[in-house]
């Protein structure tokens, strides 16, 4: 039972609750992918975009196109709608909002960090930041030569300073220290936001706090999948999972000694709303993995707004959007590459 | 007169059997050219699903151009051309692909300390080695076969360090696409040895053609069918345009 939500809710929120299930209805359907699916070239694809509301920011795009435009201006709209959402917010909406977006500030930064270890220009990695992921010292990250200095010079002034914590060393920046960061950032990022939505309880916190499981329970699957056969220890890979979620703490410590797929098959099996993630896919095989958590995430992100008065309408929106992006981006590669008939392999279907 | 006659008829013939067999390895080595061609693409285009599945697991960001690493170093990979004497004929190209070069290089001197101590038994001790008997040689084995375990290893650590520039932890397919490309590689200088085969292959045929104009005994001209090697092979068969 929650509190009196429907009765205060639209003083502040409710506005911005319409203005977003307006723009959810703007996602594609299954009909816009299977006409999508059936493109021959990226043309075919603006063609059919500019019926769709993507059209405003492609229309101007001169041919040839390429993956990596479509890929762009589709984010680009995201973009917009995200910051009229923050600009109309007041708080704690506003922060709310602010905190969908770390997790790009977060993949920003390494970028940075490692694209100026590689002796790379930096405006040519600005170019390729994620948007909602920009803040005002970026470029700066440049000069810093370990973790110590990146946080002094920079990002002692941004949010993500307090996550800074448990990784601040003097170790000069390498590709495995970075890696690291990026995932020790990670960790207490989703920590963070996990318990800014408890604070703010009701449904937010019971809808995010679910959304957010899964997310950390998605990310120990990922990094245990990621480090098998790599340098990582099992201790290095334990302090990343983070300390809540389905799998916290058992699942955890059985992820940590898994050496191949089928070990952590046996793991998450254990666990009855990832058998079904499981059951789709065939011993030793890990590509459809990540279709069957995107499209286990899209199903709780549709869910999310099923219900009235609170924030997890916003994170869900974002998500969703991002989705259909990723969708975008796969059906176009499949289409330069001329492999259409392995367009439904990665294409998940929201409506 | 004919014994003349025989003889001539003889020599005629065994200059159309080894035209006969030149004719064979040419279409032999078409062959196989053709196939390695269809092997490099359907490798080629796996490798690209592979790179592009990858980023839709890891995101854009963490698989774009803007990471590859521009500070210098020395080439992992190189290919050593040699001219090859073949039948005496002029020399004919071959490729050899040098891979993970500095770790072969250890293997090589690891080959070549082999190869010294069997030729020079007594500096080494090796003889009483193989007088000791089976436990003996099968430690040399074991030497062996770690020696090319610690190899192994290191290739692999070498093809990590490359992927690095992407991150540590990666998507398996990101190594699957890594492993695509090596394979194309290989399969390219393959291709290049196989062309250059069929290139001296025409040229004998090509060669016996001019010979038999010269001699009076007729052959006939549906035993022999010339092939035009350069639009064959730069036509860009399954699509790859293939220079030259």
């Amino acid at each position: 039972m929650y509190g009196f939500e429907a009765m205060t809710f639209n003083i502040h929120g409710g506005y911005l609750e319409a203005i977003v299930r307006g723009h959810r209805s703007g996602l594609l359907t299954a009909s816009d992918y299977n006409n999508l699916c059936q493109c021959e070239t990226l043309d075919d694809i603006k063609m059919h975009l500019s019926a769709t509301e993507y059209g405003p920011y492609l229309q101007n795009e001169p041919s040839p196109l390429h993956t990596i435009t479509i890929v762009e201006k589709c984010t680009l709209k995201l973009v917009d709608e995200y910051r009229h959402m923050l600009t109309q917010a007041t708080e704690p909406l506003s922060t709310f909002l602010e905190y969908c977006t770390y997790g790009h500030m977060i993949d920003n930064v390494v970028l940075i960090v490692t694209g100026t270890l590689h002796e790379r220009d930096v405006q040519e990695l600005l170019e390729k930041c994620h948007p909602l992921g920009m803040f005002d010292s970026i470029a700066t990250l440049a000069v810093a030569q370990n973790m110590r200095e990146l946080y002094r010079l920079v990002l002692v002034d941004t949010p993500l300073a307090p996550y800074f914590s448990e990784c601040i060393t003097s170790d000069d920046l390498d590709d495995m220290n970075i890696e690291i960061m990026r995932n020790t950032l990670y960790k207490a990022y989703l920590e963070d936001f996990y318990r800014f939505c408890q604070k703010l309880g009701g449904a937010t916190s019971e809808i995010m706090s679910d959304l957010l499981s899964f997310e950390a329970d998605r990310r120990a699957v990922n990094i245990t999948i990621n480090s098998i056969g790599t340098e990582l220890t099992r201790e290095d890979r334990r302090k990343l999972y983070s300390n809540f979620g389905l799998l916290y703490p058992y699942g955890h410590e059985e992820l940590a000694v898994c050496e191949d797929l089928d070990q952590v098959r046996g793991v998450m099996e254990k666990y009855p709303p990832y058998q079904s993630i499981f059951a789709k896919l065939s011993y030793g095989e890990s590509q459809l993995l990540d279709k069957a958590f995107y499209e286990e995430e899209v199903k709780r992100l549709c869910l999310a707004f099923e219900q009235q008065f609170h924030y997890a309408v916003f994170f869900a929106y974002i998500r969703l959007r991002e989705q259909e992006i990723r969708n975008l981006m796969w059906i176009s590669e499949c289409v330069a590459q001329n492999q259409k008939s392995r367009v439904h392999d990665s294409v998940v279907f929201i409506f | 007169m004919e014994e003349q006659e025989e003889a001539t008829g003889f020599e005629a013939a065994v200059r159309q059997a080894v035209g006969d067999e030149d004719v064979l390895r040419f279409m032999d080595s078409t062959d196989s050219y053709l196939t390695l061609l269809d092997s490099l693409s359907s490798t080629l285009r796996q490798g690209w699903l592979d790179l592009a599945i990858a980023r839709q697991s890891m995101g854009a960001s963490r698989i774009n151009g803007a990471l590859l690493d521009h500070k210098s170093h020395s080439a992992a990979t190189s290919v050593q051309v040699d001219q090859e004497d073949v039948d005496s004929m002029e020399a004919q190209p071959r490729f050899t692909l040098r891979k993970w070069a500095l770790v072969a290089d250890g293997k090589q001197c690891y080959e070549e300390q082999k190869m010294g101590e069997d030729k020079f038994p007594g500096k080494t001790g090796s003889l009483q080695l193989r007088h000791r008997g089976d436990s003996q040689l099968s430690d040399e084995k074991t030497s062996e076969s770690g020696a090319q375990l610690d190899v192994d290893d290191q290739i692999q650590k070498e093809r990590a360090k490359l992927l690095s520039m992407f991150g540590t932890l990666i998507s398996p397919k990101l190594r699957a696409a890594q492993l695509s490309f090596e394979t194309a590689l290989e399969t390219f200088v393959e291709i290049a040895n196989m062309r250059s085969a069929m290139l001296s292959s025409f040229d004998r045929v090509r060669n016996e053609l001019d010979h038999q104009k010269d001699d009076t005994v007729p052959i006939p001209s549906a035993d022999l069918v010339v092939y035009d090697v350069d639009s064959c092979a730069t036509k860009g068969l399954f699509g790859l345009p293939i220079d030259a």
